[in-house]
């Protein structure tokens, strides 16, 4: 109802005037209503996230300008101090190099092979065997994270852990190594790992993508005499494409919040050599007691998820215009 | 409409959030106050629940004080105790958090040296002098040297419930197979690993993933090398200067240990438990193990039988130029909360916890933990091994404290990433010593 059509009213019927200009006004004070409580609701839940997801945030920043001791409650602003020492703390550059390690090998292997694993389980004629595939791959990443790195500490044991058995009945006994006890071999172990765990559920994303896209495609290109290759770059790759650049941002941003698989299989050793950012932030936090400088490193990952999260953002957006 | 609700939303939030934040900092700085004084004529009111932080959390060892709680909660009705029971490494990060929270149980484990200094530095313990002091009656029914541990500035704050030291279990057998002698210095130790290893089995199992258990080794090699007011200077950032020669020669020594008797660089990706588990299974023929693990390391399950299981002090150098009589050991304990609504509760229960019944049981199997409780050891339950173990720690000139425990946390970090480095071997002596140095200074500044 628009103001034009209730002034014209009143002088046909002033009665149907009164109604008219009551039910506007009932609709105006339930309107009102509604968006009062509606408001009402919207505040609430703003006070829930802004305690929960933004006070820690600027917490943490007021935090990594301070220094702590947790056991005297001392706190004493410190201003940018413990951002000059994270520039200069060589283990904060390990543990960037190894966050940045696990970010390109993860893209490389839960990614793009498992972009071609997908593809190829997708292409089996039989039913049965794309599902048997499908579980087969899945099945790791139903394993928590801790249980998983446990299973691989004991995997890696020299002389008694499995690999070494496996190398030994292989004749390979030469390969034989200390994998997680050596500072050159430690954070690649732990990166084999977490690659083995989280290959099956990114296959499975981009298997859900692949079923998506029409079986016409692909006759139509049999009929023309395109070879599974060509499908695989020409059909395939082109019309997941959103599903491949969503994985790429979510495995990156998954790389610096590692934590988990390096706490339990070598805690950031041997020598900080597999320390990652949030390893090293808990070992300054809890175990050096150094909290301001621990929430300085949380800042860097803060940062570094939030560019992530932000790309992820900008990348769907472009997309949707698209669409 | 829509524009205006979505800026109050923001403003709200914003307010909130600078809000929140103004009152982080007095949140945080009002945790320190006047740590009470245990008063020993104060009345326990038996009611109410009391909460303890353990470090029994080990399933072999979690039983002790649930059937301690047990009792006393049988003894007293109205009371209902607490648990929480976490493990070596596990508490360490738990206990921060407590304190961090401002959470910490009314009781709660301590390790003596820095790490309990951190609590009465934050007022976080009640001062027991007056109950647990050397003269007091409860305080003359525990071993002086580990109620001493606890003291502070002249104070008690600790009750000390076991001791602990460090020494070489061996397998008797596999010795007395190679004609070996238990050896009596260090020298000997290596001429018995190369027997050892022309035998085919590994002289001494080393697991340091954990990165602490090398510490334990130079811990005891430095109370040999490096006199003892060196080594308690050297514990203070401020007075630091681990200059002393003793230092290297000790690092030298642990360095032809682990290439004469362990697995040369693969002591890194070995945990402390499965080279334990390694002498147990006969695979190693000794293992540096605190005497808390002896009645772990064999027994009627494991292929090592108990009858088998022998134990000598990690032996010293010919030229040693600190304490040959040092130990590496300490007393572990429980300090009781400042801000523990019910103290005298929480004190009458460490003294039910450390009554001769319950020291007997502690020290006996399958405990195994050498109660500090005088004459808490009934020689005929307990180990012989154990037994003889704590004569051997009754009979030490010093006690040496754990390194990653009695120094300041940033140089016990230098000292545990530090010696993983020089064990895989991409670091020498000199360049462990110059990064402890480095972060005592650090230390010594903050």
């Amino acid at each position: 109802m628009t103001m034009a059509s209730v002034t014209a009213t009143p002088t046909r019927n002033g009665a149907a005037l009164r109604g008219a200009v009551s039910n506007r006004s009932r609709w105006l004070r339930h309107g009102l209503l509604q968006q009062l409580a509606a408001l009402r609701w919207g505040i609430v839940a703003l006070i829930i996230v802004g305690w929960f997801v933004y006070y820690p945030i600027v917490d943490n920043l007021f935090v990594s300008t301070t220094t702590q001791d947790i056991f005297t409650g001392e706190v004493d602003y410190v201003g940018l101090d413990n951002y000059r020492r994270l520039l200069d703390d060589p283990v904060v550059w390990r543990a960037l190099t190894n966050n940045g390690l696990y970010a390109v090998l993860s893209v490389i292997f839960q990614v793009f092979a498992a972009f071609v694993l997908a593809a190829i389980i997708e292409g089996l004629r039989s039913r049965a065997w794309r599902n048997f595939w499908r579980a087969v791959y899945f099945i790791p990443s139903a394993i928590s994270t801790t249980v998983t790195g446990l299973l691989f500490y004991f995997i890696y044991q020299p002389d008694i852990g499995l690999l070494d058995a496996l190398l030994h009945l292989l004749g390979l006994q030469n390969l034989s190594y200390t994998w997680l006890g050596d500072e050159r071999t430690a954070i690649y172990a732990i990166i084999a790992m977490s690659q083995w765990q989280g290959f099956g559920y990114s296959t499975l994303l981009f298997t859900i993508a692949i079923q998506k896209i029409p079986r016409e495609l692909y006759d139509a290109a049999t009929v023309d005499g395109a070879g599974p290759l060509r499908q695989l770059f020409c059909i395939t790759f082109p019309l997941t494409r959103e599903m491949t650049g969503m994985m790429i941002i979510v495995t990156i941003a998954g790389a610096f919040q590692v934590f988990n698989e390096v706490m339990v299989m070598t805690g950031g050793g041997p020598n900080n050599s597999s320390q990652v950012l949030g390893t090293w932030l808990y070992e300054q936090g809890f175990n050096q007691n150094d909290m301001g400088y621990a929430a300085a490193i949380g800042v860097v990952i803060f940062l570094a998820t939030l560019t992530t999260g932000l790309l992820q953002l900008w990348y769907t957006k472009r997309r949707r215009v698209e669409a | 409409m829509q524009r205006s609700i979505h800026s109050t939303a923001a403003m709200i939030a914003a307010v909130s959030v600078i809000s929140m934040s103004w009152g982080a900092f007095p949140a945080t700085a009002s945790a320190a106050g006047d740590a009470p004084v245990a008063d020993p004529a104060a009345k326990v009111d038996y009611s109410g629940k009391l909460t303890i932080l353990t470090k029994f959390g080990l399933q072999l060892l979690s039983p002790y004080f649930v059937n301690v709680a047990k009792a006393y909660e049988a003894q007293h009705p109205g009371v209902k105790i607490e648990l929480i029971q976490e493990n070596d490494d596990s508490i360490k990060g738990k206990t921060k958090t407590l304190v961090a929270s401002n959470s910490l149980p009314d009781i709660y484990f301590s390790w003596t040296g820095t790490w309990g200094e951190n609590f009465i530095r934050g007022n976080r313990a009640v001062d027991l002098s007056k109950v647990i002091g050397p003269e007091t009656e409860w305080g003359k029914t525990l071993s002086p040297a580990a109620v001493k541990a606890f003291s502070y500035n002249g104070k008690y704050f600790g009750v000390p419930l076991y001791l602990d030291a460090k020494f070489m279990g061996y397998n008797k057998k596999m010795f007395a197979d190679l004609g070996i002698e238990p050896p009596k210095d260090f020298d000997a130790l290596l001429k018995a690993c190369d027997a050892l290893k022309g035998s085919g089995v590994v002289p001494i199992a080393i697991g340091n993933k954990e990165s602490w258990p090398l510490v334990h080794y130079l811990g005891q090699l430095l109370a040999y090398n490096v006199p003892t007011e060196t080594l308690e200077r050297d514990f203070n950032p401020k007075t630091a200067t681990f200059n002393h020669p003793g230092y290297i020669a000790a690092l030298g020594q642990y360095r032809s240990l682990q290439e004469r008797c362990a697995g040369g660089a693969q002591v890194n990706g070995l945990s402390y438990q499965t080279a334990l588990q390694s002498m147990s299974d006969r695979k190693a023929a000794m293992y540096y193990q605190e005497i808390i693990e002896f009645d772990q390391a064999a027994t009627k399950e494991t292929a090592l039988k108990p009858e088998e299981f022998g134990f000598f002090k990690l032996p010293a150098p010919s030229d040693a130029k600190g304490s040959v009589t040092a130990l590496e050991g300490a007393p572990e304990g429980y300090m009781v909360n400042a801000k523990a609504k019910n103290v005298p509760l929480a004190i009458d229960f460490l003294k039910f916890l450390t009554s001769q019944e319950n020291g007997r049981t502690l020290s006996a199997p399958p405990y195994g933990q050498p109660s500090a409780v005088i004459g808490g050891a009934d020689k005929t339950r307990i180990n012989p091994n154990v037994a003889e173990g704590m004569e051997e720690i009754a009979k030490a000139s010093y006690l040496m404290p754990w390194l990653d425990t009695v120094n300041h946390p940033r140089v016990a970090a230098a000292w545990l990433s530090g010696l993983q480095a020089f064990a895989g071997g991409s670091m020498s002596a000199e360049d462990l010593l110059a990064s402890v140095r480095k972060a005592a200074a650090a230390a010594a500044r903050q």
